[in-house]
């Protein structure tokens, strides 16, 4: 280790980390209290989700060093201009960032400068950023007036870039970063109204940087409120009014799909899930009251964490979802947790996402991060 | 380590057998026997509980999913039309929702002599007879033709008033595929994913499917037949009658065929009111370090620095 460069650098990762893929949070895998500096030359570059990964060699003694430098992933560094080809192989690199928890050659790539010009590449927020306006205009509907959930005929466009990375309950002021992570622990309690067993857990979660999700250590599908919690890839709702059923197309983690019924059956029943066969998705019917999308859904399992920041839940968890769109461009959400496994009471957590107009939701396969 | 290998050669064995009574049906007979060993070709032999996937392969068997059940039956219905002609692929409007069983087994099915291969290739086919490592075993997502050998069958859902239609895979990972029907032509650079870049129209009363930007990661078939990310893959759906849909496909890949190459004609049989259904092929998954390393998600060190 003596033959690098230690060097306190000066930013945390909230100055200038920009990460915002859906995966490990930055604390789960490098330890941000070890500032660390390289310099090596670029020898690979591992374009794949969730993280983009350069690979540089290292000169010491008595051998030349592999690294291994974790940046964005391609979904975030492509929508900043970036491809594979930015960083040319031999490229001499500067790289500041975190050193990681276990010890091996590997570092968070918070900064990536180039030795010969000194200029940064692979940094979000150095890029070009791709201009996303917002949709504007009215309401798309059916030919009913009911509206549309999806892009108006013959479009395209999905939704994303939510308000809000982590639940919480509304009217309290809790802030948390791009993965749902606490800025401040000493809140957990006042994040929803817990039991104590759901708080303790929910406080180790935090705790932990989330180290234990489900769904990037497993590919777990991303159920309940979460689902639309992604910050990376969204999601397209396709309605099909002839067959009376809602298909929600997630672009991130697995990439799943899954079925909202708007026929009026009941929640027991349903093809392929009993009580005696919980579901990631669970079962899930829906009705318009006026201009808003009423979506109850029971029978989850335990296996997946419903929120980005590790909330827990039982298979009790009854979830009242309701959707209104105001315009064209935003899609507001307010999901209502009644699970009284895990909380006192029921409560509520709300946001909005943005209509990305013209545009499929990002490929993101989880199954694709390892060979 | 010694407890997941164990899961691992079970699943070779698995699927091993499943492959065997895959290969023995003929292109255009629905392959019942393989939907009951459907839990095992899914990589999910080993433990399965009472879920989802497994009391539906129960439930297709008894009920004879595919025809080979029915006796003396009935002449098909017609190919159901939209109000312009055009076949109906999906679900019927009106009509309870159905799905298509599975009915592509190997795409050289009975032809294998006549495969132009390149000698690499030849040779990747033959080691793969034995290995039998397919990546949809591993949770992967089952690129074009291989959507169409899963045992839970696939699901056309057309969107019309969007131009584009989704095919939903119920084995797998929980995903689907998207067909645009829009008249686009490919962009110039296409990422490479498991479902590659699809633009359908129609010749006729046939959907002609064309797909480009597959990566390597799967196989199109469960023998594994190889194909590398230069193919151009061609795809031929005519929907018979109301109760067969046939499938044909065209291999263009310069990188391991010596000459484009057509598959034999496969047959995929309706399953009346089979909506598609949450199967999640890594919530029992026996090999979770073989999908994606499981703790090595975030300590990936062994990938990346030797």
């Amino acid at each position: 280790m003596r033959r690098f460069i230690l060097a306190a650098t000066a930013c945390g990762v909230a100055a200038c980390g920009v990460f915002l893929s859906a995966q490990h949070t930055p604390g789960a895998k490098f330890d941000l209290k070890k500032p660390l500096t390289i310099t090596g030359t670029v020898t690979q570059i591992d374009w794949a989700n969730p993280y983009v990964h350069i690979l540089v060699k290292v000169q010491g003694q008595p051998a030349p060093a592999l690294w291994a430098v974790e940046v964005e992933g391609p979904i975030t560094l492509t929508d900043n201009g970036w491809t594979q080809e930015s960083l040319p192989i031999g490229e001499s690199i500067r790289v500041e960032g975190f050193a990681a928890r276990n010890g091996s050659n590997q570092i968070s790539g918070n900064k990536v400068t180039l030795v010969s010009s000194s200029k940064p590449v692979y940094v979000g927020v150095n890029g070009t950023p791709k201009v996303r306006p917002t949709a504007t205009g009215p309401t798309p509907r059916w030919p009913d007036g009911r509206p549309r959930l999806g892009p108006p005929p013959g479009q395209t466009g999905y939704w994303g870039f939510p308000t809000r990375h982590g639940l919480s309950e509304d009217g309290q002021n809790i802030q948390m970063d791009d993965y749902g992570l606490l800025k401040n622990i000493a809140d957990a309690s006042k994040v929803a109204p817990f039991q104590p067993w759901a708080l303790a857990l929910y406080r180790t979660r935090q705790a932990e940087f989330l180290v234990h999700d489900p769904m990037f250590q497993a590919c777990k599908p991303p159920g309940g409120p979460r689902q639309y919690q992604q910050l990376v890839s969204g999601m397209q709702f396709v309605e099909q009014p002839d067959f009376k059923r809602v298909f929600v197309m997630l672009g991130n983690g697995n990439r799943n799909r899954r079925i909202i019924y708007t026929d009026g059956r009941k929640q027991v029943g349903q093809i392929g899930g009993n009580d005696d066969n919980p579901l990631f998705y669970g079962q899930a019917v829906a009705h318009w009251e006026g201009d808003t999308w009423v979506v109850d859904t029971r029978l989850f399992n335990e296996e997946f964490w419903f929120d980005n920041g590790g909330l827990p839940h039982t298979e009790q968890l009854h979830l009242v979802e309701r959707f209104t769109r105001p315009n064209l461009g935003t899609l507001h959400y307010e999901a209502t947790i009644d699970d009284p496994g895990a909380y006192t009471r029921p409560w509520k957590s709300s946001w909005d996402l943005k209509w990305v107009a013209g545009e499929e939701t990002p490929y993101f396969l989880c199954q694709d991060n390892r060979p | 380590m010694k407890r997941s290998l164990t899961h691992v050669v079970a699943a070779f064995v698995a699927v091993g057998m499943a492959s065997v009574l895959a290969t023995v049906d003929l292109a255009g007979q629905a392959p019942a026997q393989g939907q009951g060993q459907a839990p095992a070709a899914q990589g999910q032999g080993q433990g399965q509980g009472p879920g989802a996937a497994g009391g539906r392969a129960g439930g297709g068997n008894q009920q004879g999913r595919g025809g080979r059940g029915a006796q003396q039956q009935p002449p098909a219905a017609p190919t159901p039309r939209w109000p312009d002609g055009k076949p109906i692929l999906g679900a019927v409007p009106g009509k309870p929702i159905d799905g298509w069983g599975a009915g592509v087994t190997t795409l050289p099915q009975g032809m294998l002599d006549q495969v132009p291969f390149q000698p690499w290739a030849r040779a990747a086919y033959d080691i793969r007879q034995i290995d039998q490592f397919e990546p949809h075993t591993r949770c992967k997502a089952s690129g074009v033709s291989r959507q169409f050998s899963t045992p839970y069958g696939t699901e056309f859902v057309e969107v019309p008033d969007l131009q584009r239609m989704y095919i939903i895979d119920n084995g797998g990972p929980n995903s689907f595929r998207i067909i645009f029907m829009d008249g686009r032509q490919f962009p110039e650079k296409i990422e490479l994913t498991n479902y590659g870049y699809s633009i359908g129209h129609w010749d006729g009363d046939t959907l002609v499917v064309e797909t480009r930007g597959l990566n390597e990661k799967f196989w199109l078939d469960t023998r594994g037949t190889p194909h590398t990310a230069q193919l151009k893959f061609t795809e031929r759906f005519t929907r018979l009658n109301m109760e067969t849909l046939e499938y044909q496909a065209t291999i263009d890949d310069p990188g391991t065929y010596t000459r484009p190459w057509t598959t034999p004609k496969f047959q995929l049989r309706r399953r009346a009111g089979d909506e598609p259904f949450e199967y999640i092929c890594q919530q029992y998954n026996q090999g979770p370090e073989l999908m994606l390393g499981t703790q090595e998600s975030i300590d990936n060190s062994k990938f990346y620095v030797p």
